[in-house]
């Protein structure tokens, strides 16, 4: 089964952690403009709600690069874009439907989440359990089980 | 430093008359000798605010500077310290708030951000990587603070908002400043310095990165620092119900401020604010930038008056404040949360001058007519309408909003009933229930009576032996917890005693009053799981991996000491005189739950303290000696 970055909203407090490591490994420096994953919120409404690529299986972004710089891996699904070959057209940040796909000014090209070689760092520092990384199966699993916890408790008599 | 790495590297000087702007590089000397956050405050007050100035004219200053660690990876890094000259105290005023907007501040290229003079018309900023905008709040000016920061997140999207409710607009002497929706600058008056300038809020955003000087080092001790907090027995407690842990222990110990500090405890508090009635109301944890803790909680009232009222809240100071301080009910005392953050009010001071008011109206020195209704300790509707009075300086409300001190002296023997030090209010903990290395805090406290600055980092709720003069506290954790504590080995043996099982109140009061300054210097919080777990090694391995400047752990500490004794010498400055550091003599003279302080005793626990600090016994003023030992002796006082 192969991994997948799977984000539970509900379980994310806001801390940002994510944003940061995941800009200091890929670019050496703490800025949330150049994070793979970034949370959005409202503060006054309390919501937290983590985006990163969800690796479509037929991504828009490969779709529509005119270079050939986005591209899809078809054994490990894992989508990729090659900053060599990227001419800065911004045309996969316009259609990307959750607006992950991101520009690095200073350097002229498109970036997005890469999974970091299979050890996502942002599931590594992420404090409570929002990210994790493993089959869907397994995720969905875990899900199931502390949905139906609740049903359960619910309607005990 | 414009290339700098850890810091942003510059401060930003904002005259606010002549709408001009002044960037200045940070050197490595300033950035060793005061470090950041409050540390660089210190350096920037002292300096810049002229003495005996009163606090709301425009020569005041009002500085925010970002800790240094903040806005990376290392964890609980997020607080910003705001400073000036207090319009309530008349010392060093100064408050400390997390979340995002030195991140931001960082972001958008300044560490300090120095606000000087007054604005012709109302004002807000805009700072943006690098740029500064001076913008119209015609708009803006009479909303409550949730009201601007509404308007102004929309406007500027992913920006971090400070902003003045009413309060700081009406130069309410305990306004806050607020920091987004529910956290503030609270204490000491910020708000009515912002407002005394004519400034509505400051917007940051940026774009600009914080580049740690060596990543991989870097990481390595952000992870060693998260695996520490985390193995403290502090951590899941604080995790699960925050800053309310305290709530219960001080009610069982008498050691609250239970209606303006007449009891230790309210008959009815254990029923009404155990933990399970405060699981009922909230759910969801919140975290600051790069917290591993999230001890925040979503409120949500579910039933009654204040029925679907739902925010971020639960801390124990404002709860206990409005709960145990005014006798008001959970559900009002969230609602009071909501009102003081969106007046911009501090709400320590707040409940602390309404406990006074409440407590002349039962003495019979405030009448109805004085006020046009009756007040009582637990009537909510009239405690929430008092302080609405306030916010707006509305008939009585206009007097008390000068503060305890100040408003202490339109009454006849008011002063009997003002419980401050040195012209703040005291929080919500009563020394004379449980005499500790916090409650003496609330003495040497450097903004006056308040519980923040001096914690024992392994203090143990489960005592409160007062068997000891005042001068201990008991220990009550095993030989492990005091190997692992990150404290010299020639000053572990002092603080603490294994043999007779008591932590030196003096000694303990020292460190932490300096371990604290740290994390307000490096902008990390001072929770007990961190308290307990981060010292001075760990945060030089961050330091220096995240800034390049290699620094010790000794030099760390000396530039903490340095920074208070540098905030002494500006209290000493405006005139601070030995016999202020006294509790009301309510503490000495009334006992609750049958026992109370010995005025004698205490002065001999403040002399241990003082020479612990290298200060004069008597008259606790910094020697000559500790002065020319942390480069401060050419500074006048």
């Amino acid at each position: 089964m192969k991994n997948m970055l799977m984000i539970d909203h509900h379980k994310c407090v806001g801390c940002k952690n994510c944003e940061m490591v995941c800009s200091l490994v890929h670019e050496g420096i703490c800025a949330s403009s150049l994070s793979r994953i970034r949370v959005a919120k409202d503060e006054r409404a309390g919501w937290n709600v983590p985006i990163s690529c969800v690796m479509c299986e037929k991504p828009l972004c490969v779709t529509v690069c005119p270079v050939g710089a986005a591209s899809r891996n078809p054994v490990t699904g894992l989508v990729t874009f090659d900053e060599q070959k990227c001419i800065g057209c911004r045309q996969c940040i316009q259609v990307c439907p959750f607006s992950h796909a991101n520009f690095n000014q200073a350097l002229g090209v498109a970036f997005k989440c890469d999974q970091c070689e299979g050890e996502p760092q942002c599931v590594k520092y992420c404090p409570s359990g929002a990210i994790t990384f493993e089959p869907l199966e397994i995720a969905l699993h875990q899900r199931r089980q502390e949905t139906a916890q609740k049903i359960a408790a619910d309607t005990l008599i | 430093m414009s290339k700098s790495t850890g810091y942003a590297g510059q401060i930003l000087e904002i005259n606010l008359n002549e709408k001009i702007a002044e960037r200045k590089d940070l050197n490595k000397e300033f950035c060793m000798k005061y470090l950041g956050g409050i540390g660089f405050n210190a350096r920037i007050i002292y300096d810049g605010v002229p003495v005996g100035i009163d606090p709301l004219s425009e020569a005041n200053i009002l500085a925010f500077s970002a800790g240094t660690m903040v806005g990376a990876t290392f964890p609980t890094a997020s607080r910003t310290e705001v400073s000036a000259k207090s319009p309530l105290t008349g010392r060093f005023g100064t408050a400390n708030s997390g979340m995002f907007f030195g991140t931001q501040l960082k972001n958008a290229g300044f560490d300090s951000l120095i606000i000087k003079g007054r604005a012709d018309n109302t004002m807000y900023l805009l700072i943006e990587d690098g740029e500064v905008s001076y913008l119209d709040a015609a708009g803006l000016w009479g909303k409550d603070s949730w009201e601007t920061i509404d308007i102004l997140k929309k406007k500027y999207s992913g920006c971090e908002v400070a902003a003045i409710g009413p309060a700081g607009e009406n130069l309410v002497r305990f306004a806050s400043i607020e920091n987004g929706y529910y956290d503030a600058w609270s204490r000491t008056g910020m708000g009515a310095v912002m407002g005394s300038k004519n400034l509505k809020a400051i917007v940051v955003r940026g774009t600009l990165g914080i580049r740690p000087h060596n990543v991989e080092k870097f990481l390595d001790v952000s992870w060693k620092a998260r695996k520490l907090i985390e193995s403290s027995p502090f951590f899941v407690p604080f995790k699960s119900y925050g800053s309310m842990n305290a709530a219960m222990p001080y009610g069982k110990f008498n050691a609250l401020n239970a209606n303006n500090f007449s009891q230790g405890c309210l008959p009815d508090w254990k029923e009404d604010f155990a933990r399970s009635k405060v699981e009922e109301i909230t759910n969801g944890h919140i975290a600051c930038q790069s917290c591993i803790i999230a001890c925040a909680h979503w409120v949500e009232i579910k039933e009654g008056k204040y029925k679907g009222l739902r925010m971020k809240g639960m801390e124990v100071t404002p709860i206990a404040s409005f709960g145990s301080g005014c006798g008001m009910s959970l559900e009002a005392s969230v609602k009071a949360s909501e009102m003081h953050q969106k007046y911009g009010m501090d709400m320590v001071s707040s409940s602390g001058v309404v406990g006074m008011a409440i407590e002349l109206f039962n003495r019979g020195i405030i009448k109805t007519e004085d006020i046009g209704y009756e007040v009582a300790f637990g009537d909510d509707d009239a405690i929430l309408r008092l302080m609405d009075d306030i916010a707006y300086r509305k008939g009585l409300g206009n007097i008390l909003a000068e503060g305890t001190l100040r408003s202490a002296q339109h009454f006849e023997d008011g002063a009997a009933s003002a419980m401050h030090v040195k012209g703040l209010e005291i929080p919500m903990i009563d020394p004379r229930g449980r005499t500790s290395t916090w409650s003496l805090g609330i003495l040497t406290n450097i903004r006056g009576g308040d519980h923040l600055r001096c914690r024992n980092p392994i203090e143990n709720l489960r005592y409160n032996e007062n068997k000891y003069n005042f001068q201990k506290e008991r220990f009550g954790f095993d030989r492990p917890m005091y190997d692992a504590l990150d404290m010299p080995e020639d000053l572990k043996p002092k603080a603490i005693d294994l043999e007779n099982d008591t932590t030196d109140i003096a000694v303990m009061s020292r460190w932490s009053e300096d371990l604290i300054n740290l994390f307000n210097s490096l902008g990390i919080c001072i929770r007990p799981p961190v308290e307990h777990k981060i010292g001075p090694t760990v945060l030089a391995e961050a330091y220096t991996a995240f800034t390049g400047i290699q620094i010790t752990p000794e030099q760390l500490m000396q530039s903490a000491e340095r920074i208070w004794n540098l905030m002494k010498l500006f209290n000493l400055r405006e005139g601070e005189k030995p016999e202020d550091s006294k509790f009301p003599q309510r503490f000495y003279k009334i006992e609750v739950g049958g026992k109370k302080l010995d005025e004698v005793q205490m002065q001999e626990v403040l002399r241990q303290y003082y020479l612990e600090r290298g200060w004069d016994s008597d008259t606790g003023i910094p020697t000559e000696e500790k002065l020319r030992e942390l480069g401060l002796d050419t500074m006048q006082s």
